[in-house]
């Protein structure tokens, strides 16, 4: 399938989980695609074997909360394969240091646990999205897809306030970004995905993740390669008209 | 860079409003990918005609008459489709009435005639496909950005379409977890539905879209395709806009 031959893709927090998948989904397409991730050694592994199977990937390794590491990342991707046309804001953390691995209550978190998942899972997703615009509107297209959560549409028990919180600003700087950049062929949208079989789900007790499943209607927890088919889609000339949206691939949990 | 393409082959497609200018982009798209479709609308020679444009033999379109608001029409399409081509994997509700009247003023049999077509056409649909449903189907049903925000003179199209919204999520937890139910909710599509609007806005709407054009009716039917393809497998109980930004919310 070359559905995205031709296409630049950058994702974040590739290295493993939803992202890795995102990216290997959008490599096999037909699209050359950074792999970024903070922890270089996964970003790194991920691209190499990406490019073992005989697709365009380069890993890159950056905080995408540190702006300055932001556009150096975007330079490389640039030099090494055009613009970007596409753009991924995955990455994202969800701390459980409260007992039992749960989260930690509002009543008790450290301010710096606070901030450090804003400064991930908000502020990365603008540190990319404007080191890549000046691009996409010189080039009168791209598409930016922004990693939600039905956790920043409802109360969700699993994960912490800062969390919830990041969530649900994505979706608004996903409604406001849409309205600036469509004018210039530009579409933004969201995934809320719901409960997701990955390393970062598998941090919290099982006994949340059965309950989980028996609340989704479709019976199972999603898998990354589940959330990864959306995201093609809203990448592919088939959402060509689909902007500003929040898409829930949830198997029917919470219906938010 | 093309659409997303999926193998339907052996699949078959229940539509209604096969003939408008949305359904006629539906069934293209359904056809080329594989499914058998079987093709419905008001009108038999108009559906007649349109299925021998896409395949000539009829070989893997079935045209068929069909009154949204009426439940013995559903029964009856939906055992035809069954008998022909074994089973149903996706139902697509396309017929849809656009007709303005502002509510101080509308008949009874305006809103009644708009609720039947609109609204209890989905449900007599739908009802019966499902025991010709096969696992791993999937049903879209087509509301529209008035079924969320209301819309000025077409408060009865406006109530349908938000019951339809409600229907499909209350049927997707009933058919959990073997068959996928979702909605898809167009904003402004090229085509005569919209005319009179245009006509009497302007370009005002246009401008109000942040992609600045109307949708055309094939970025519908590459929406519904997706919905109803394996890629979708974790979708169900939603709604997707599809409006160019028009309407940005939830
Ligand atoms: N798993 C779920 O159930 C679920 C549900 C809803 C939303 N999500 C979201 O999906 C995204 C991916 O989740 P996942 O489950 O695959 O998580 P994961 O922890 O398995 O993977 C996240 C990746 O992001 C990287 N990363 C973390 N911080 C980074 C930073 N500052 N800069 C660059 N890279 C960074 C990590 O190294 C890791 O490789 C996250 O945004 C998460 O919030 C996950
Ligand atoms: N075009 C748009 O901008 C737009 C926007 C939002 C929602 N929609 C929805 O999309 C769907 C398709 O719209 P379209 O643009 O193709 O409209 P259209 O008017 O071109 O087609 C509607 C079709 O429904 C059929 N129909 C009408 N009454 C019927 C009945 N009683 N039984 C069976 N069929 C009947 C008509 O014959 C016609 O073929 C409709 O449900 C509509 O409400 C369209």
């Amino acid at each position: 399938m070359s559905s995205h031959a031709g296409r630049v893709a950058l994702v974040t927090g590739a290295g493993r989980g939803i992202g890795r998948a995102i990216a290997d989904s959008h490599a096999a397409a037909g699209a050359a695609v950074a792999y970024l991730d903070h922890d270089r050694e996964l970003a790194e592994t991920a691209a190499r074997e990406a490019v073992a199977k005989g697709w365009q990937a380069v890993g890159l390794s950056a905080d995408v909360a540190d702006y300055e590491a932001v556009v150096e990342a975007c330079r490389k991707v640039t030099d090494a394969f055009g613009p970007v046309d596409i753009l991924v804001n995955n990455a994202g953390i969800s701390p459980k240091t409260g007992a039992d691995g749960r989260r930690s209550p509002a009543w008790e978190m450290s301010p710096e646990e606070f901030r450090r998942v804003l400064d991930v899972n908000l502020t990365g997703a603008f540190n990319c999205a404007r080191a890549v615009l000046p691009g996409m509107k010189a080039m009168g297209r791209g598409r930016i897809v922004n990693q939600s959560s039905v956790a920043g549409k409802t109360f969700c028990d699993i994960v912490g306030v800062h969390y919830a919180a990041s969530k649900a600003a994505l979706i608004g700087f996903t409604k406001h970004l849409a309205g600036e950049v469509g004018p210039f062929g530009i579409t933004v949208n969201a995934v809320a995905p719901g409960r997701i079989d990955t390393p970062l789900m598998r941090g919290t007790a099982s006994e949340a993740n059965e309950a989980a499943r028996m609340a989704t209607p479709l019976r199972r927890l999603g898998s990354p390669e589940d959330v990864a088919a959306t995201y093609l889609f809203l990448t592919s000339d088939s959402a060509s008209f689909v902007t500003g949206q929040v898409v829930d691939v949830a198997g029917g949990w919470l219906m938010t | 860079m093309t659409t997303t393409t999926h193998d339907f082959s052996g699949r078959t497609l229940l539509l209604t409003g096969a003939v408008g200018t949305i359904g006629r982009e539906i069934a293209k798209r359904f056809l080329a990918s594989g499914a058998n479709c079987v093709v419905t609308d008001l009108d038999l020679d108009a559906v007649t005609s349109f299925a021998r444009d896409l395949d000539p033999n009829l070989e893997r379109v079935l045209p068929l008459k069909h009154d949204a608001g009426m439940p013995e029409d559903a029964e009856r399409v939906a055992q035809a489709a069954k008998d022909r081509f074994g089973a149903i994997d996706f139902v697509v509700t396309s017929a849809g009435l656009y007709k303005d009247a502002m509510v101080e003023t509308m008949t009874d049999a305006q809103w009644k005639q708009s609720l039947a077509v609109n609204l209890d056409g989905v449900f007599y649909t739908c009802r019966a496909a499902i025991p010709h449903l096969a696992e791993g189907g999937s049903i879209v049903n087509i509301a529209s950005v008035a079924g969320h925000r209301g819309s000025f003179a077409h408060a009865h199209y406006a109530a349908a379409k938000g019951a339809v919204l409600t229907f499909s999520r209350s049927l997707a937890v009933e058919l959990a977890p073997k068959i996928r139910v979702n909605a898809v909710s167009p904003g402004l599509i090229d085509g005569p539905m919209v005319q009179n609007l245009l006509q009497m806005t302007g370009t005002k709407l246009i401008e109000q879209t942040p992609l600045k054009r109307l949708g055309k009716p094939e970025e519908i039917a590459s929406v519904i395709a997706f919905l109803c393809s394996s890629d979708a497998s974790f979708i169900t109980g939603a709604s997707l806009h599809v409006n160019g930004g028009l309407y940005i919310s939830s």
